[in-house]
């Protein structure tokens, strides 16, 4: 045993265990390993990037005249400025995130709620529910795709027709409803695992002392679950939009880009090995969207949201 | 404020085959403070949920006032709870906790302020009432539970065990805090207790519970000087009775001793009992040697062991102050005030007075 | 006191209840239908499959299509392979290195702590698939193509910052005594860590393996820029079997059935697991 150790009897800092003997760098230690291979893998990609959208970048066996690469300065930056179908990937993206965030948190409350009783298959019915959060996303956007939403062999078709209705084109006609459907297919039993945690974590006799007070069913849910579940439903959204946002397999399977359903990846994927080649501009592109995507997060987790606004160890 | 009955009422749970309440038969009166006492699992806390509307009535009913309300939801039968661990709304401030019950309710925002603060004043709580529950002591919590239940002038008060997460100090001087409080509102009080002393100290009268069955509901001196039975003349009063296992026929005789107690029940007696009080240290014929003495200034209590039918027994005997004993010392233990003798079902039958 | 969930909840009635669970029976046969749908498909032949009907000859035909394996193609036995080698030792690498991260973040905090924290999230803003071609140009210059090892690398990245906001979370919720308890009684900060913490946060950090392992099996992009046949995985193999020409309904149900089913059953069996470990404080 180290001698420092022997001495590290003193415990008594509040908060954290208290560690008045050892160095803030040596406490930092078991973090390095981690921070390391991070920015080793991470950030490599990412200063190349900002590098190369600097420059000119193409691929030089696509176009016809091969250009030398070189500095372009500021102007892949100012050309998104003026470039309208990046605002159109940047309004599409919000809005497919929003949507489907909000609605798998909506549904995952809800199926949450309806779960969190005993009754008889509740483990089947659970387990039922999880499995879409599981499966690939590209098998379940060829599932919806193929299964569901095809004008010829979709399920959805088939019911409407038999029901005397006309055949809705889900995809063609709803390119971002399509992209949504699947996207809260998936994630809501990932909510809903998250809320199943939050209900169950509030202790049950200040549900009975609310109804001992008066309070009715809906009146317990408003008034102490909800803000109860506020922590959990914050941090449902944050990770449910930090996967969602760069959500690229849907939109690739499920409409392949277009008007209406081409979110900021699939932008950047298209002007890049998608078929644009422009490494350089679609580099730049991206730099604006880490910048924002910083911005928003720190708004978000310094001032809306209670979830790093840590005390310190109870 | 109203009466309380249990008729005959029972809980099982499901997957159980012993009830947790079996046939529980009590009449509380109106403005009484009524303490359900017993060990753990004894059913007491389960007795006060069934009264609260929190468990079923698998048997049997329960009335408040003259209403049975064996079938109506918590929130209907105008009952107030303290619960153990407080239950306080974690993200509500104390006045918006104790206004809460009168919200529900519907009462106008002025009148809610208005009882909300009447209340605080009562309960010194006036300084925290726009914290929330986690920037309060234990103690204040406590106080915030009680205000709670206290605004909304319920027909019942139900409290389950509202003092076992204080301190010793304050749990004693917020006892007779809640009963003085108790008087002056004249509510109708179900409390539940593990602590005897509690139970003693607060009842107007106390019902002893075992196992799920009632064994005694009594004022407390009734339950001190006359015990139901074996169980409940144990339980009341610290240090515990004294008990020893004697002869069926014939003067009852200690530590083979003749003590002067001669009812023998028939042939039915098989324990006596007599409380410390009763044992006089220094005259008498019974041989002992003191194990331990408890000098607790006011009082004291010696330890000692007897030789009784072959086996060494302990005793404790109650002793004024300044006592000269030590440990190891032999005396001579005599009796001298009530000696309860009981029968072999531990029915307490006969007391003798010596 | 009874076991929370068996008490009927505020304001229900007892016929509420099943009225519930009928609900709840009925919203579940919904959710899970286009998957099992999907599944019901995979025995059909491709005819029926079209037609979506509802009975006909069902057999395991297409399962037995899709294992073979045809020269030049990705075999199922290759992907299933590679994927399997990726996913484990990516998973237990990152479960290595968020172990002691989270140390350092929850039990003798560093400062800045929240910095870090926010740090390892921001890796996560930068879009896959503009981090591609630095990627690409990379791997290509180290020789990585088509290796398992460059998938593993960035699985480990991938992973890493939920891995460790996660398991910070669990070991916040040890109690702080106990580790005091065990410092006084002479454990080395290694010990303290495995006899102490980790096995209070075992449930969670299986939740957190779990998401993990989910996340790098059902990979798809990186996958795919990154390989040839011969180290490519399950998503890939699953998209080799769509064939432009014609529509082979049944058997890429069939595929797909076999690529999701390993991770389907570990989160079956896990699943208790998870709500517990996320309920055990994934909030903090």
């Amino acid at each position: 045993m180290e001698a420092a150790d022997a001495t590290l009897i003193r415990a008594g800092a509040k908060g954290r265990v208290g560690d008045p003997f050892s160095s803030p760098w040596r406490r930092r230690l078991p973090l390095l390993p981690a921070l390391v291979v991070v920015i080793a893998i991470t950030q490599l990609p990412f200063l190349v990037s900002i590098y190369y959208s600097f420059t000119n970048l193409k691929d030089k066996t696509q176009s016809l005249i091969p250009e030398p690469t070189k500095f372009v300065g500021f102007d892949n930056y100012k050309q998104i400025f003026s470039d309208p179908f990046f605002r159109q990937a940047m309004w599409t993206s919000v809005k497919m995130t929003v949507l489907a965030v909000v609605l798998s948190l909506v549904f995952g409350t809800l199926f949450a709620m309806l779960l969190d009783r005993k009754f008889f298959g509740q483990g089947l019915i659970r387990t039922l529910l999880i499995t879409p959060f599981l499966l690939m996303p590209v098998v379940a956007a060829l599932i919806w795709k193929q299964q569901m939403f095809s004008s010829l062999f979709g399920i959805l078709n088939k019911v409407l027709t038999f029901l005397g209705l006309s055949s809705v084109a889900f995809i063609s006609d709803h390119p971002l409803g399509s992209i949504v459907t699947v996207l809260v297919w998936q994630w809501t039993p990932f909510m809903m695992l998250i809320m199943l945690a939050g209900l169950q974590s509030q202790p049950a006799d200040i549900l009975e002392a609310a109804e001992v007070d008066g309070a009715s069913a809906f009146g317990v849910f408003r008034q102490l679950t909800l803000p109860h579940l506020r922590r959990y439903l914050e941090l449902g959204a944050l990770l449910g939009s930090i996967y969602i946002i760069q959500a690229f397999d849907a939109v690739d399977v499920m409409t392949g880009g277009g008007p209406g359903s081409t979110n900021v990846p699939y932008f950047v994927y298209d002007e890049s090995i998608g078929g644009g080649f422009r490494y350089g501009s679609a580099s730049a592109y991206a730099i604006v969207v880490v910048i924002a995507s910083i911005i928003i997060a720190t708004f978000s987790l310094r001032v809306l949201s209670g979830l790093l606004k840590d005390e310190d160890r109870a | 404020m109203a009466t309380v009955e249990y008729d005959a009422a029972t809980r099982l749970y499901p997957g159980t085959s012993t009830p947790a309440v079996n046939q529980l038969n009590l009449a509380i009166a109106d403005g009484e403070l009524l303490v359900l006492v017993g060990p753990s699992g004894s059913g007491k806390s389960t007795a006060l949920r069934m009264l609260a509307g929190l468990e079923p009535l698998d048997g049997g009913r329960i009335l408040i006032g003259d209403q049975d309300v064996s079938g109506v939801r918590p929130r209907n039968r105008d009952v107030a709870m303290v619960f153990q661990n407080y239950a306080l709304y974690p993200n509500l401030e104390v006045a918006q906790n104790m206004g809460f019950a009168l919200r529900q309710q519907g009462i106008a925002k002025e009148e809610r302020n208005q009882r909300v603060r009447e209340v605080a004043k009562l309960l010194d709580l006036e300084p925290y009432l726009d914290r929330k529950p986690r920037n309060l002591s234990g103690g204040q919590r406590q106080r915030v539970a009680m205000g709670r239940a206290i605004v909304r002038h319920p027909q019942v008060f139900l409290m389950d065990e509202p003092l076992s997460n204080l301190d010793a100090k304050l749990r004693v001087q917020t006892r007779t805090e809640l009963v003085e409080l108790q008087h002056r509102l004249a509510a109708t009080t179900v409390y539940v207790t593990h602590d005897q002393v509690e139970a003693m100290t607060m009842g107007d009268r106390v019902a002893v519970l075992r196992d799920g069955y009632l064994q005694q509901c009594d004022t407390p001196a009734i339950l001190y000087h006359a015990p139901a039975n074996l169980f409940v003349a144990g339980f009341i009063g610290s240090p515990a009775m004294n008990t020893l296992a004697v002869a069926r026929t014939g003067p009852v005789e200690i530590a083979g001793t003749r003590i002067g107690v001669d009812d023998d029940l028939g042939g039915d007696r098989t324990v006596v009992g007599f409380r410390p009080e009763a044992v006089v240290v220094g005259s008498g014929s019974i041989a002992a040697r003191i194990r331990v003495v408890e000098d607790l200034g006011s009082e004291v209590f010696v330890h000692v062991l007897i030789d009784h039918s072959g086996e060494e027994r302990r005793l404790v005997a109650r002793a004024e102050p300044p006592f000269p004993g030590q440990a190891g010392d032999s005396v001579q233990l005599g009796l001298r005030g009530a000696v309860h003798l009981f029968d072999e079902a531990e029915v307490r039958r006969a007391t003798v007075t010596l | 006191m009874s076991e929370r969930g068996t008490q009927l909840a505020v304001g229900e009635r007892r016929g509420m209840r099943y009225g519930l669970g009928l609900l709840a029976w009925i919203v579940g046969a919904l959710w899970i239908f286009p998957f099992a749908w999907t599944a019901f498909t995979s025995f059909k032949n491709e005819q029926d499959a079209q037609a979506q009907t509802l009975h006909h000859g069902l057999s395991f035909g297409r399962y037995s299509e899709v294992s073979h394996s045809t020269t030049g193609t990705l075999s199922l036995a290759t992907a299933f392979t590679n994927s399997l080698v990726i996913v484990l030792v990516s998973t237990l690498i990152v479960l290595a290195l968020a172990v002691p991260a989270a140390y350092a973040l929850a039990i003798r905090q560093v400062p800045k702590w929240r910095d870090v924290l926010f740090f390892f999230i921001s890796t996560k803003f930068l879009p896959v698939v503009a981090s591609i071609f630095p990627i690409y140009v990379y791997a290509e210059k180290w020789n990585l193509i088509g290796t398992r090892q460059v998938l593993i690398i960035l699985y480990i990245a991938m992973n890493l910052p939920l891995a460790i906001w996660m398991t910070r979370s669990f070991f916040m919720e040890v109690p702080r005594e106990l580790i005091e308890a065990a410092e006084i009684d002479g454990t080395s900060l290694i010990n303290q860590l495995r006899q102490v913490i980790l096995p209070l946060a075992a449930p969670g950090i299986a939740a957190t393996a779990l998401l993990c392992l989910i996340f790098a099996w059902n990979e798809y992009f990186y996958a795919i820029q990154l390989n040839f046949a011969n180290a490519s995985t399950m998503p890939q193999w699953v998209l080799g079997n769509v064939s432009t020409r014609g529509n082979f309904l049944a058997k890429l149900s069939a595929a797909s059935t076999i690529a999701c089913l390993p991770v389907i059953l570990a989160g079956w069996a896990a699943q208790k697991r998870m709500i517990r470990g996320l309920s055990m404080g994934a909030i903090k």
